[in-house]
């Protein structure tokens, strides 16, 4: 007679936002949309058009570093001519008596263009080639050259092998509608995966001493166990206050007790928050900071389930600590490790509080992960449909995930 | 080949006096049993035998070296403990080997030893299998062989059969028993069980309270019990005692209370008379019949003549061969053993029949042996 009531609440509860946010991404929903339109997987991926991301060009290959520094110099004087090829046209760029052809294009100014940009806003650099040769290289160091856009693939192909004609390093850019084609979201899933092990593995390298030290005997033991789990069940909300303080880009007590300790000059304080690589080691920080102690506490739990019987037999047999912890304790701990570990990587894959708090992503998407991207994009900027889309790409990667843990713990058992 | 000896060694926990200054010497190629009630320090000596717990005072020498302050490792020992401690994610060759490979020990050497030790103790078809595979007799085997392996002058036994069914500690028993015969090197082995300790043992030692009772062959702690203790220790059923007084008019005998009168052949007591004592005998050492022969094999002496006590059975607890009698005389209950097929039930009287060359006396206050 229960089995009822908990289909029912398994549907309306589980099944039913599940099944939702999965038809939403199919759909055109939008805020303020009333209807919602099937469109197709295009929220997920829609190709617009290819581009080519071409850099590096090597303009010469030279036998001595002398002309090839001829070659750079005059490169002010050097000019860009264009001429037909067939039915395109190509541009070659005349620099101290040498005509490099660089590219074809179907239209003339196009040749032209990219002709000049390469001549003249790229660094030319003179680097060392095999040989005893050396080359003239020129490098964009913002954004590489663009070429196209092209429609399909076929015409990407084509022009992928004739538009350029000097060695260069190329790439191709696909944009569209789609998540999949949205810069933000590749970022994102990478943000997804640093954080995700970041805190994972060092919760690992902090709880399992945490674990060995709190498993020994000694006064005020049940004391700090009990601190130890603070951080873990203090509401993130008001924990993430003190963090915030603590990260303050002005009044940072980090920063404030370097700076005192004369191990930061004050104008070189950190900006936890604002910086790139600062933001990530926050966020990831502040995760450790909370998920330590249940690491902690189920490697405890493994360990306080070895007998002692056992460690003393591994004393007799001669192990020391060491020995006893490679050989001994590490085997009889791993499977509940797994398991934790299983559960941490989940809470880690999917948490949005502790960035939404800290960085809401930022600074420029940096600290983005998918579950505050998926909430940027879906409920913020108003794209349902693209949200949903976001959420559900976690799915697959934690079925993955969890799919190889399990397969673990069973070859364990 | 090590002998063990034990000097004035003491440990306490806090205030409590677990093993209260104890001297022991474990002969080389022994198999010593050390036995007593739970909490009689037994454990904690063997512990400190393995270096497993500090000593407090006294000293440990093992095959004459000073041993008191080394590691476990260093001591040429070896231990089975009562868990089995088997390393549950190893199998049964490494759980065999590991302490052979932390020595460092060549490859083709281990591995001769450890299928050397197998074949002993029957493991051969196992040694890739897992602990939790094995079944509880198999799991004994597998503590037993990695203590074996490491050739150890002395092994070490904590209750190794007490996770046992009945019948596997039975075969367990006689198994290492012909094991020590064959490996010969020290055995110290604690148990709780005095049938255990008494067939198993070349000498028992018999402790309570921390310190040693009695040390002695199996034989020499049935037939000469120190006291009183050992006495009630050793023995199922164990020994009937009734409280009486020495008499002497007009021959030497024990007066129990209740007025009851027995004669004693013991005219070295002819001058204490009055003295209070505490009277013992053991149950197989009472028999329905005057002429009837005890349980024991010895015939009735001259020394002294088998008394008749007037009593009445209460309870019958047959054993298949044997059964238990509980009787009731004027000094008290009692319990004696018997053949199953005395024809006697509960309710019966009858004339008992105590063999007074193997009753013993015994002081009330420090219960030893008078």
């Amino acid at each position: 007679m229960l089995v009822l009531p908990a289909v029912f609440y398994l549907g309306l509860f589980i099944a039913y936002p599940f099944l939702m946010s999965i038809y939403m991404s199919f759909t055109d929903a939008q805020a303020g949309n009333q209807k919602w339109t099937y469109v197709g997987p295009q929220n997920y991926s829609k190709v617009e058009n290819y581009q080519i991301l071409a850099n590096d060009f090597v303009l010469a290959t030279l036998p001595s570093a002398e002309q090839a520094r001829q070659l750079a110099a005059a490169r002010a004087q050097g000019k860009i001519v264009t001429e037909p090829a067939g039915r395109r046209f190509r541009a070659i760029a005349e620099v101290n008596g040498r005509r490099i052809p660089l590219l074809e294009m179907d239209k003339e100014d196009d040749a032209a263009f990219l002709g000049g940009t390469i001549l003249q806003d790229l660094d030319w650099r003179i680097e060392k080639a095999a040989g005893e040769k050396f080359r003239v290289v020129a490098h964009a160091s913002d954004a590489p050259v663009t070429f196209g856009p092209y429609a399909d693939r076929a015409a990407l192909k084509r022009e992928l092998k004739e538009d350029i004609l000097v060695p260069a390093r190329t790439s191709v850019k696909t944009n569209g509608k789609g998540v999949v084609q949205d810069p933000n979201f590749t970022l994102a899933v990478k943000n997804t995966f640093k954080y995700t092990f970041g805190t994972e593995i060092i919760k690992l390298c902090i709880g399992i001493p945490c674990a060995l030290i709190l498993n020994r005997r000694f006064g005020g033991r049940r004391l700090l166990r009990g601190l130890l789990v603070i951080p873990w069940v203090i509401p993130i909300a008001l924990s993430a206050q003190a963090w915030l303080w603590i990260l303050d880009s002005t009044y940072s007590v980090i920063n404030w007790c370097l700076v005192h300790w004369g191990i930061l000059s004050p104008s070189k304080i950190i900006n936890f928050r604002g910086d790139k690589d600062w933001a990530m080691l926050s966020v990831i920080a502040v995760n450790v900071w909370r998920g330590f102690p249940f690491t902690t506490i189920v490697i405890l739990a493994g360990l306080t389930a070895i007998p002692d019987e056992i460690l003393e037999r591994a004393r007799l047999d001669g192990a020391n600590a060491f020995q006893r912890f490679v050989h001994v304790i590490a085997p009889m701990v791993r499977p509940i490790l797994m398991v934790s570990l299983l559960f941490s990587l989940i809470f880690s894959f999917t948490d949005f509080n502790t960035i939404w708090i800290i960085t809401k992503g930022g600074p420029y998407d940096q600290t983005q992960v998918l579950s505050t991207y998926a909430y940027q994009l879906g409920v913020n900027a108003g794209y349902l449909g693209k949200g949903a889309a976001i959420s559900l790409f976690m799915f697959p990667i934690m079925a993955v995930m969890v799919f190889f843990m399990l397969q673990f713990l069973r070859r364990e058992a | 080949m090590a002998d063990v000896v034990l000097e004035r060694v003491e440990k306490r926990f806090g205030d409590v006096r677990a093993v209260a200054g104890i001297d022991l010497t474990v002969r080389d190629q022994e198999f010593l049993i050390l036995v007593g009630p739970s909490g009689c320090g037994k454990t904690t000596t063997l512990r400190m035998i393995a270096g497993l717990e500090e000593v407090t005072a006294g000293d440990i020498r093992i095959a004459g070296r000073f041993v008191t302050h080394l590691a476990p490792r260093d001591r040429d020992i070896a231990m089975v403990f009562q868990s089995y401690a088997l390393y549950p994610h190893m199998t049964v060759y490494r759980n065999m080997s590991f302490s052979l490979k932390l020595r460092g020990m060549p490859k083709a050497e281990l591995d001769h030893r450890v299928r050397e030790v197998a074949t002993i103790l029957g493991l051969t078809e196992h040694l890739q299998r897992k602990p939790r595979q094995l079944s509880g007799g198999q799991r004994q085997r597998v503590a037993v062989g990695a203590a074996l392996c490491r050739q150890a002058g002395v092994l070490l036994f904590d209750e190794p059969l007490s996770n046992l069914d009945a019948k596997l500690r039975v075969h367990m028993r006689t198994e290492l028993k012909r094991l020590h015969q064959s490996v010969r090197s020290t055995m110290v082995y604690v148990t709780h069980d005095q049938v255990e300790a008494m067939t198993m043992g070349d000498r028992i030692v018999i402790m309570n309270g921390g310190t040693i009772c009695q040390i002695g062959t199996p034989l020499e702690i049935y037939d000469t019990p120190a006291s009183s203790f050992v006495a009630g220790f050793i023995g199922s059923p164990p020994m009937n005692f009734f409280d009486g007084e020495i008499a002497a008019d007009p021959e030497v005998g024990v007066l129990l209370t209740g007025g009851l009168r027995l004669p004693l052949a013991r005219p070295d007591l002819a001058s204490s008379a009055g003295r209070k004592v505490v009277f013992g005998i053991r149950p197989e050492h009472i028999s329905l019949a005057e002429s009837g022969r005890a349980v024991s094999d010895v015939t009735w002496a001259a020394l002294g003549k088998p008394a008749k006590v007037p009593a009445t059975i209460e309870v019958i607890e047959p054993l298949g061969h044997r059964v238990i009698l509980t009787a009731r005389c004027s000094a008290g209950a009692f319990q004696m053993e018997t053949e199953i097929h005395a024809g006697i039930r509960a309710g019966e009287s009858a004339d008992l029949w105590f063999d007074m060359n193997r009753a013993y006396l015994f002081d009330p206050k420090s219960e030893a042996a008078i």
